[in-house]
C-alpha cells in the first residue's frame, strides 16, 4: 500500500515507521524544513517539504498514486482540506483526518471524511470510570451508535466462573465472542466465563458504563 | 393590560442601536437609558411593559438595578442581557425575578421572539392552558415567580399533552432537583435525552448531577430560556 | 427580508472582514464578527453596531457562541483558505445556513465545497481576469 502522511512531530515519525515496518510505501509531507531533513535521514520514505493542502505539494508527494492519505496535523482545518482534496481531486480511496476538537468528528463524517478523535476516546474511557488496565480497544462503530470493547475477566470479577445465563447484564448488550488463550468461543447460555478470558462486548453507549462495571466489578 | 413599551438599558451605544432596530417591526414604543440611574428615573416618569437590562454596566451594576426595579415596579417584566458564558449571574437574576434572559451575541429575530414570548406569557390564563407549549411557558413563568409547585404541575401537564418532546422532561427534572429529589430528576433528564440525544440543557444537567461538570441548572436555551436557581423546600 | 431582519456572521476581522462588517452594520444588518485575535477588532469603525466574538472559528463551540446557527448569511473571510473552507462547510452541513460565502485564494480548492452550495470568491482568479482585461485595453492617448 502506498500511504501519504501529512503532519509532523514525534507521533508522526512513529506512524511512518509503523507503516514502513508493515511493508508499505510511505510519503510524508511536513511543513517544517528542519523536521523534513531529520525525517528523511531516519526514514526510508519520500519526504516532501511543504503545505499538504497545497495541490502542487500533494502531487509532488505522489497523491495520484496513493492508496491512503492520513492528515494528522494539529489543525483540523488543514486535515479536512488535505482529505477532501485527496478524495475529490486525486481519487485516493482512503482519506482519514485526525480531529483535535471532538465536536468536529461528527461534522467531518457528515462531509464524507473519515475522522478520528483521540480526545473523545480517552475522555469517554475516563468518564466510564472503568479500570483501564482491563479494557482495551474501545472502538465506536456505526457512527457512534455502538461500542465494541474488549474486557478481560479478572479473577475477582463478579462474572468469573459463572455461566452467561446466570449473569444479569443490562439490556441492549451482547457478549459476542470469548477469547480464551488461542481459542475464540462464540458463547451460549451455558458457557462459563473464566478468569483470564477476553470478552468482546457490544454495547449501546447509554449502558456501556454499567455493563463494563458489571463485568469488572467496579462500584458506581 | 395593554402593552406599554420597552425600555432598553445598556451603556453601549451599538447594543442600544441593535436592540432598537431589532424591535422596530414589533411596533412597540421603545426608549433607552445609558445606565441604572437613568433607567430608574425613566421608570418613575413612564410605564413600560418590558425592560431589557444589560447586567454588565459601569456605575450601578445590573443586579442592583434589577433589585430596585423589582421593588419599585414589580409588574414590569425584565429580560436580562448577559455576556456569553456568565451563567451564574443569570441564575441569580432569575432568583430575583427576571422574566428571562438572552446571551450576547443574538440575532435580531431572537430578541424579537423573546420579547414577544415574554409579553404573551402574561396573557396566558393558567386555567385555560391546554397545549404543550402553553404549559411549558406557564411552567417557566411560575419558575420566575418562584411558584415552584405550580411550575411542577404545569411541567407534568406538558408531558401529558406531548410526551415526545424533551423540554418538559428537562423542566420537570430541574424542579425535582430543586426539591432535592435528585434521582428522580436524573430520570427525567435521561428521558429528555432519550427523546433527543442532542438536547443540550438536559445533557448539561445530567453531566452536572452525575458529578462530571459544574455549573448552573439549565432550563433550556432556544431564543432565551433561562437558568433556574434558588431553594425549594422539599 | 429587510436589513434589520438579517443576521450576518463574519469570520475574520482582517481588511476584508472588517470592511464587510462596517458596511453591513451601517446598512442596518445584525452583524457578528469572529476573530482569533482581540487586536483585530481595532479595524472596526467606531460606528460599528454589531457584536464581536474572540475565538477560533474552527471550533464548533465558537461558531455556536456567535450564534452561527441563527445566521442568514455566513461569510468566511480569513486569510487562510483552509479555515474559510472548513467554516463554510460547517455552516452549511451543521447549521444549515441559507447563504454561505467563502474567500478562497487557491483556485483548485474551490471545487471542494461547491457541491454543498457554498459560494466561493477567488481573488486570484478575479484579479487575473481584471489584469488581463486591463492589459488588453488600448492605453489612453
Amino acid at each position: 500500500m502506498k500511504v501519504l502522511i501529512v503532519g509532523g512531530g514525534k507521533s508522526v515519525y512513529f506512524l511512518c515507521r509503523t507503516f514502513l515496518a508493515k511493508g508499505h510505501e510511505v510519503a510524508l509531507i511536513c511543513r517544517d524544513h528542519e523536521e523534513c531533513v531529520r525525517m528523511a535521514r531516519k526514514l526510508k520514505a519520500t519526504v516532501v517539504h511543504g503545505d499538504g493542502s497545497d495541490p502542487a505539494v500533494l502531487e509532488e508527494a505522489g497523491a495520484y498514486g496513493a492508496d491512503a492519505v492520513l492528515a494528522v496535523t494539529p489543525r483540523d482545518q488543514d486535515n479536512l482540506a488535505v482529505c477532501q482534496l485527496a478524495a475529490m481531486v486525486y481519487r485516493v480511496p482512503h482519506a482519514v483526518a485526525l480531529v483535535n476538537d471532538p465536536d468536529n468528528e461528527k461534522v467531518f463524517r457528515k462531509l464524507g471524511v473519515a475522522a478520528l478523535s483521540t480526545t473523545r476516546a480517552i475522555a469517554s474511557m475516563i468518564e466510564q470510570r472503568t479500570a483501564i488496565e482491563e479494557i482495551t480497544n474501545l472502538i465506536p462503530a456505526g457512527e457512534g451508535k455502538v461500542n465494541i470493547t474488549e474486557v478481560r475477566v479478572a479473577p475477582a470479577s463478579p462474572v468469573a466462573d459463572r455461566t452467561l445465563r446466570d449473569l444479569s447484564l443490562p439490556a441492549d448488550s451482547l457478549i459476542a465472542v470469548v477469547l480464551r488463550g488461542e481459542q475464540a468461543i462464540v458463547p451460549r447460555g451455558d458457557t462459563v466465563l473464566r478468569p483470564g478470558d477476553q470478552i468482546v462486548l457490544i454495547t449501546l453507549p447509554a449502558n456501556h458504563g454499567p455493563v463494563l462495571r458489571a463485568i469488572t466489578g467496579e462500584k458506581d | 393590560m395593554e402593552t406599554r413599551g420597552v425600555l432598553i438599558v445598556d451603556d453601549e451605544k451599538n447594543i442600544r442601536l441593535t436592540l432598537r432596530r431589532a424591535l422596530e417591526s414589533l411596533r412597540l414604543d421603545t426608549d433607552s437609558a445609558v445606565n441604572g440611574e437613568e433607567a430608574l428615573a425613566k421608570l418613575q416618569e413612564r410605564r413600560f411593559s418590558v425592560v431589557l437590562l444589560d447586567l454588565k454596566m459601569p456605575g450601578m451594576d445590573g443586579m442592583e438595578v434589577l433589585r430596585r426595579l423589582r421593588a419599585a415596579r414589580p409588574e414590569v417584566k425584565v429580560i436580562i442581557i448577559t455576556a456569553h458564558g456568565t451563567i451564574e449571574s443569570a441564575v441569580e437574576a432569575m432568583k430575583l425575578g427576571a422574566a428571562d434572559f438572552i446571551q450576547k451575541p443574538f440575532a435580531p429575530k431572537e430578541i424579537r421572539d423573546l420579547v414577544t414570548k415574554v409579553l404573551d406569557r402574561d396573557k396566558l390564563a393558567a386555567e385555560k392552558a391546554e397545549s404543550y407549549e402553553e404549559h411549558v411557558e406557564l411552567a417557566k413563568r411560575c419558575i420566575s415567580q418562584r411558584q415552584f409547585d405550580a411550575a411542577e404541575e404545569h411541567a407534568r401537564q406538558a408531558v401529558s399533552a406531548d410526551a415526545t418532546k424533551p423540554e418538559a422532561f428537562n423542566l420537570l427534572g430541574v424542579l425535582l432537583e430543586m426539591a432535592g429529589r435528585k434521582l428522580e430528576a436524573q430520570k427525567n433528564y435521561r428521558a429528555a435525552l432519550a427523546l433527543d440525544p442532542t438536547y443540550r440543557p438536559a445533557n448539561e444537567n445530567l453531566s452536572r448531577t452525575t458529578g462530571l461538570t459544574s455549573g448552573g441548572i439549565s432550563v433550556g436555551a432556544g431564543t432565551g430560556g433561562g437558568e433556574a436557581g434558588g431553594e425549594r423546600t422539599p | 427580508m429587510t436589513a434589520s431582519d438579517r443576521f450576518i456572521v463574519i469570520v475574520g476581522c482582517g481588511r476584508l472582514g472588517a470592511y464587510l462588517a462596517n458596511r453591513l452594520s451601517r446598512d442596518g444588518n445584525g452583524v457578528v464578527v469572529i476573530d482569533a485575535e482581540e487586536q483585530a477588532f481595532a479595524a472596526l469603525s467606531p460606528e460599528y453596531s454589531g457584536f464581536r466574538v474572540e475565538g477560533d472559528a474552527t471550533e464548533l463551540a465558537v461558531l455556536r457562541e456567535a450564534k452561527a446557527d441563527k445566521a442568514d448569511v455566513v461569510v468566511a473571510a480569513t486569510r487562510d483558505d483552509n479555515v474559510n473552507l472548513m467554516v463554510a462547510q460547517v455552516a452549511k452541513v451543521e447549521f444549515g445556513v441559507a447563504r454561505v460565502l467563502a474567500r478562497v485564494f487557491e483556485p483548485r480548492r474551490e471545487a471542494v465545497c461547491r457541491k454543498l452550495g457554498v459560494e466561493t470568491i477567488c481573488p486570484t482568479a478575479m484579479s487575473a481576469e481584471l489584469f488581463l482585461k486591463a492589459i488588453a485595453r488600448e492605453p489612453a492617448p
